[in-house]
Parts: structure tokens; sequence; C-alpha cells
């Protein structure tokens, strides 16, 4: 039988954690004094004859974004293919990172431990900042061929790692030219938010959000989600009650394809804008007519250029896919082509054994300028791709089963 | 904060019904196992998965997007048979292989192969799948029933009808069969029941067929009302089953029952109900947040949850 004591007993402990928990945070925020260059630990690899120069993947490999990871895992190892340097041979070593921060630790731990001299990926913007830290350290400099987010380049705290690098467009971008389309050509004055609570979802959302406010809009409501959400009839409801002139959503298409036909039961008119986590054909597939009419961005499609055609028909040949049905392939080839072009730059003959010096590969990596097939690849100090600061977000909208781009 | 209306407050109470008689269902398997065993079986949302991969092959059997008319209530019908099928073999293999062995063991140990043979399940399914998710058919007819401000779809009628006849259909066998007394003999006291005469071993194999068949048709419900299944599916109805289970009372059957739907609203009429406090707001991402702080309560204050009284008494 529990007494009035006993209770109190419940409560004093209760708080007591609950001050002791408050306590580990503030201590956890104050010392975080990681980034910069001083925290970078390059080291000088040695591969010895015979051995392959192996390149790390760090992608969705398996889990619900594998049709996202492993179209851009194949690219990146096309760019390989046949290469050799000084008469080494590259190997590609392919880690799952489930788009997630766990994961995103873990793929980097092994690709370390595995000895490779640099890194495509990881994929999303969520895995890249919980794994940015462990390559700084290892000094393995990683470039990922798909996270948009801001927070990528610009970490909350301290300077920008060293070791990261990127190809797509931020999602400073993504998100401006999104407000811009909803507002102008759209005509939405108002806008109700659904987003993944992750990094790339929550960053992508504010950007949205504050450039639509700018412009005069108003955003009526903000729900998020986690991952693996199914039941969005909860959001749904309150989306019918303030009946907003757009649906605007931030996240991948695993969520997005249930969500959106939840929202079709209670609103079928309702304008539906998304980004680039949702331009996947499994969305097509999955929302089947539900997905009709939904409009979706993407920063830096395919230039087609030359350089594009070239990788596309080296991707058709290799898999027999079109790798414009999965997004950034091409920004996945770039990614391992900045680390092959290095490599030839910094490698050096050591007797039979071949050297890499992980400070110069981070170096040379950094100085790469070319026109890639994603289009101009040139880095800026934080490690964003400046190459493409005034490039185009493009807008498609789904009709009869395909993304038509919009004019 | 808007004013919400009258409509909007009923909307969320058929939402959180709707979803909250699907975790009923998939809790009566934790409970009904954990009052024989003592044992948690965290596989079950594996069952669930599977179960629900079943009735979509049924579905597509009978010819997918193009079942209309009257053939609807047969395949549909089907579906649920198949799946219940499908989750019980599962499931009795499971027992047989992961828990049976260990069933004198540290109790530890059958928790353990359990996870173990959820993240086996799990991503077997991923893998053959190649962890895409496959689209149930839409077959069920849309439309709505509304009267004054209630409105309610056809699908979630059907949802929450299928699931309380469901329940009713197992609380008469627990409680008034042959086979449902021997399951709470052996639920009080297992040793006892052995010197009675009573198979144990069977009794335990017909309280995992009867849970998986709970999940399997609620495998077919989610997926009619989500309309596609994947591999990981199984894990987080499985996880929000459990909390229920554990707050309606874990090894109470009426409690997994209360506990499915109480859990439900508490997520959507609940939550809502927070944010409308003003100077709060609890958007959707607090969801699973007010899930799961309800079970920290719950096992803090009320470890017995609102119906599990024998479990106190036993301890």
């Amino acid at each position: 039988m529990r007494t009035p004591g006993s209770r109190r007993r419940t409560w004093v402990l209760l708080l007591a954690l609950a001050a002791v928990l408050s306590l580990a945070l503030v201590a956890c925020g104050g010392d975080d004094e990681e980034g910069g260059e001083s925290a970078a630990g390059f080291k000088t690899i040695t591969i010895q004859a015979g051995q392959p120069i192996k390149i790390g993947i760090s992608s969705a490999i398996s889990g619900d974004l594998e049709s996202l990871g492993v179209p851009i895992a194949q690219a990146a190892e096309l760019a390989g293919k046949d290469v050799q340097i000084e008469g080494f041979s590259i190997e590609f070593v392919r880690r799952d990172d489930l788009c997630s921060s766990e994961g995103g630790v873990n793929a980097a731990t092994q690709l370390i431990q595995e000895g490779v001299v640099a890194v495509v990926g990881p994929i999303c913007s969520s895995s890249v900042v919980a794994a940015q830290p462990e390559y700084e350290r290892a000094g393995i400099t990683h470039i990922s061929p798909s996270a948009t987010a801001v927070v990528v380049v610009e970490p909350a705290r301290g300077k920008p790692y060293v070791t990261t690098l990127r190809i797509p467009a931020n999602d400073g971008l993504q998100g401006i030219a999104q407000a811009k389309f909803a507002y102008e050509k759209l005509g939405a004055r108002t806008a109700y938010i659904v987003h993944d609570t992750d990094v790339y979802g929550t960053g992508l959302a504010d950007s949205f959000a504050k450039e639509f406010e700018r412009l005069g809009g108003r955003i009526l409501g903000r729900d998020g989600y986690e991952k693996r959400t199914t039941d969005f009839s909860a959001v749904v409801t309150k989306i019918q009650a303030q009946n907003p002139d757009l649906v605007y959503h931030s996240g991948f298409y695993a969520e997005a394809t249930p969500f959106i036909q939840q929202l079709r039961r209670a609103l079928p008119q309702v304008k539906f804008l998304s980004g680039d986590g949702v331009r996947d054909d499994e969305f097509l597939r999955g929302a089947g007519r539900d997905a009709e009419g939904a409009y979706l961005s993407q920063p830096s499609p395919p230039a087609p250029g030359p350089e594009f055609d070239a990788f596309k028909q080296k991707f058709q040949e290799a898999y027999g896919s079109d790798p414009s049905d999965s997004p950034f392939t091409a920004e996945a080839y770039d990614a391992a082509t900045v680390i092959i072009r290095a490599l030839q730059e910094v490698a050096k003959k050591d007797g039979n054994n071949l050297r890499i010096d992980l400070r110069k590969l981070n170096e040379a990596m950094r100085k790469q300028k070319f026109t890639g097939a994603s289009g101009p690849v040139e880095f800026g100090e934080n490690g964003d791709n400046i190459g493409k600061a005034g490039i185009e977000i493009s807008f498609y909208v789904v009709r009869n089963g395909k993304f038509e781009p919009v004019q | 904060m808007f004013l919400a209306s009258t409509s909007f407050w009923l909307d969320q109470v058929v939402n959180g019904l709707t979803i909250g008689s699907m975790y009923a269902l998939i809790a009566l398997g934790y409970t009904m196992v954990y009052g024989v065993l003592k044992m948690i079986n965290f596989a079950h949302g594996e069952v669930f998965m599977l179960g629900s991969y079943a009735g979509f092959g049924v579905l597509v059997a009978f010819g997918g997007e193009s079942i209309a008319g009257p053939m609807v209530v047969l395949a549909i019908a089907a579906a649920f048979v198949g799946a219940a099928l499908a989750s019980a073999s599962v499931s009795v293999v499971l027992e047989r292989v992961a828990y049976r062995p260990l069933r004198n063991a540290p109790r530890l140990a059958p928790l353990i192969t359990a996870i173990g043979a959820s993240i086996f399940l799990q991503f077997l399914v991923l893998d053959v799948t190649g962890a895409k998710a496959s689209f149930y058919p839409r077959i069920f007819p849309s439309g709505s029933i509304e009267v004054g401000a209630f409105r309610i779809t056809y699908l979630q009628l059907f949802l929450v009808g299928c699931s309380v006849a469901m329940m009713l259909f197992l609380y008469i066998v627990v409680q008034r069969t042959a086979v449902g007394r021997s399951i709470r003999a052996v639920a009080e006291n297992r040793t006892a029941a052995s010197l009675m005469g009573i198979d144990v071993d069977r009794a335990i194999v017909t309280t995992f067929v009867l849970g998986a068949a709970m999940a399997g048709v609620a495998g077919v419900l989610w997926g009619l009302f989500f309309l596609q299944v994947r591999g990981s599916m199984g894990f987080l109805p499985g996880i929000k089953a459990f909390t229920a289970a554990v707050l309606g009372g874990i090894g109470s059957i009426p409690g997994a029952m209360v506990g499915g739907y109480f859990l439900g609203l508490a997520e959507t009429v609940g939550r809502e109900a927070l944010s409308a406090i003003p100077g709060l707001n609890f958007p959707n991402e607090w969801r699973d947040v007010i899930a799961f702080s309800l079970l920290v309560l719950v096992l803090l204050f009320r470890p017995t949850g609102i119906f599990g009284e024998l479990v106190s008494r036993r301890a």
C-alpha cells in the first residue's frame, strides 16, 4: 500500500532526476568546441603494392530510403571504374548509414577502420552532421552528394569542418525558391507546414517559412513528424480546420506517400509543394493518383551539358537504368570524381607502395574546379559548392504519373 | 492557437479511435503472451507486419485494384483469414524455436531472443523486398457518414467495427470455452494447471496463435487504411501496442483493449487538448513523446496499469 509519504518521495526523486538531466545538457552545450582546423587529425596512409586505394561510400544501402541511396552509391562507383592511379586500382567500400544520425556515425567508424582515404557521403544531412566530428578527428575528407541542409557547412557552434565538402546547392537557396514559387507562381497566401523533424526537414521548412512570411504570406500552422510515421490523420484534421492555400512538406518520400494519400482524402484540391527528398519514382509508384498535381522542387538538376550526357550513357551501360530517375546521381558521380582527381595529384609512389598524405588530399580536393555531370564544381571556404551559388532551382509537377518540369 | 470547432474535435476523436483500435488489436498479443509466460514478445510487431504482407498477397491474388462489387467483401474476408493464418504460423514457429527452449531460463533470456527474432524478421523482409514498400489496392469504397458535426468514413467505421468484433470474439473464446479456460489456468499457475491435467504446451501455443491472429487482422486493417506495407512497418505500432498493453495493465485482456483506445486518443485528442491551453503548443512531433511519457508515468505510479490487478497480487 502506498502512503502519501512515498508518493512525495517519488516526486522528489523525479525532480532531482530532471535537475540532473538539465545540468548534463547544459554541460554538454558548454564544452563543445569541435570544428576548426586544429581538430582535424590528418595522417599519411600507405597502400601496399597490389592493394587497391579504398574510397568509402556512406549511403542508405538498406532500409526505407534504399531507392534513394543505392543509385547514389552506384553512380559514385562508376567514377572509379577502370581508373588507375600510379598503377593502383580504386576500390569502393560501401557502408550503410540508413540516413540516420546513428547510422552516419557507425558508417564513419567502419569506413575509417577500413582505411579509406576519402568518403562519398553521407547522403543525408542528419547523418553528415552526426558523422562530421568522426571524419574530422580521423582527417578523412568526406564529400556529400546530397546533403542540402545549411547546417552542414555552418555548424551551430564553432567553425565549419575542414573535412566536410558537398556538391549540391544548400537549402537556404531551395527554401527561398520554394517560397517564391508558392507565393508568386501558385498564388498561395497561406501555407501549412508539415516537416520531418530531422536536420534536413527542419532546415528546409525554416528557410521556406522565413521567405514566405517575408513575401507577405501567412503560415497557418506547423507540424513535425518522426521518420516511419504512417498515421497523419491528426495532422490532416488540423490542416482541414485551417484550410490553407498550400500544404508545404519537407522530408522524404517514404513518409510523404502516406501523408499525401491521407491529405487527399480530406482535401482533394489543396496545393501541395515539397522538395528534393520526395522527387523520387517511389513517390509516384506509392501515392499513385494522389500524387497528381503535387509540386516538387529540386536544386541543381543535372545540367544537360555534354558531361551529363556522358555520365548518363555510362550509367545506362553499367546498370541499365536512367540516372535521372533518382535524384543526386550526377552529384555522386562528381563527388567521386573530385576524390579521384585529387588523388591523381597527391598520391606518390614510395618504392612499390603508394603514399597518400591526407592533408594534401584535403587541400587538393578543396581546390578542384571543373564542370561535372551535375554542373560546376568549386568549393568555398566552408566547403559549400560555390559553383552552385547562382544555380536555378527547378520545379516539377506530377502529371499522368510523371514529373513534368514547370515552366 | 486557432479556435477549433466541434467538428474538429470530433474528427480527432475518430482519428484517435481508428489508430487506437489497431493498437488495441496488436496489444492483445502482448498481453496474452505476458499473461501465460510473463515475457514480452517483442517480435509481435513483426508478426503484425507479416500478417499485413500476407493480406496484401491475398488481395493481389484476387486481382488487386480490379476487385469490385461483392468481390470486395470476399477478398477482404479472405485477406483476414490469410493474414491470421500467416501470422499464427510464424508465431507458432517462433514459440517453438525461440521461446520454448528457454521457458525455464532466467526471464531475461527469452526477452533477448524476442528482440533478436524481431530484428531477424524485419531485416529478412527488408532484404527480400529490397526495402521497397508494397502498396495495397484501394478497393474499399470511399465515402463517409455525417451526422451533424460528426463524420466518419466507411473505412474508419469498418476498422473500428472489425476491431471491436475481433476483441469480443477473443473475449468469448477466453472466457467461455474450454481452450480459454486452459489458457487462464496456465496464466494463473502453470504448475498447478499441468497437475490438473492441462496440456501446458498446447495452451501456450494457443495463446500465441490467438494473439498472432489478432495482429494479422490488424495488419490487413492497417494496409487497407494506410495503403502501404514495408518490412520496417511493424516496429512503431509494435512499441505503441506494447505501451497500450502496459497502460491497460499487462496480462489483462480488457486492459489491452482499453489501453489501445486510450493511447490512440491520448496521441490525437489529448495532444490537441494540451495545445488548446493558452501558452502551450504541442504540434504533431510531440505525439510519441506523449505516448512514451504516459508509459513512464504509468510504470512509475501505477505499474499495474488500469486493469492489472493480477500482477500486483503476484508481486
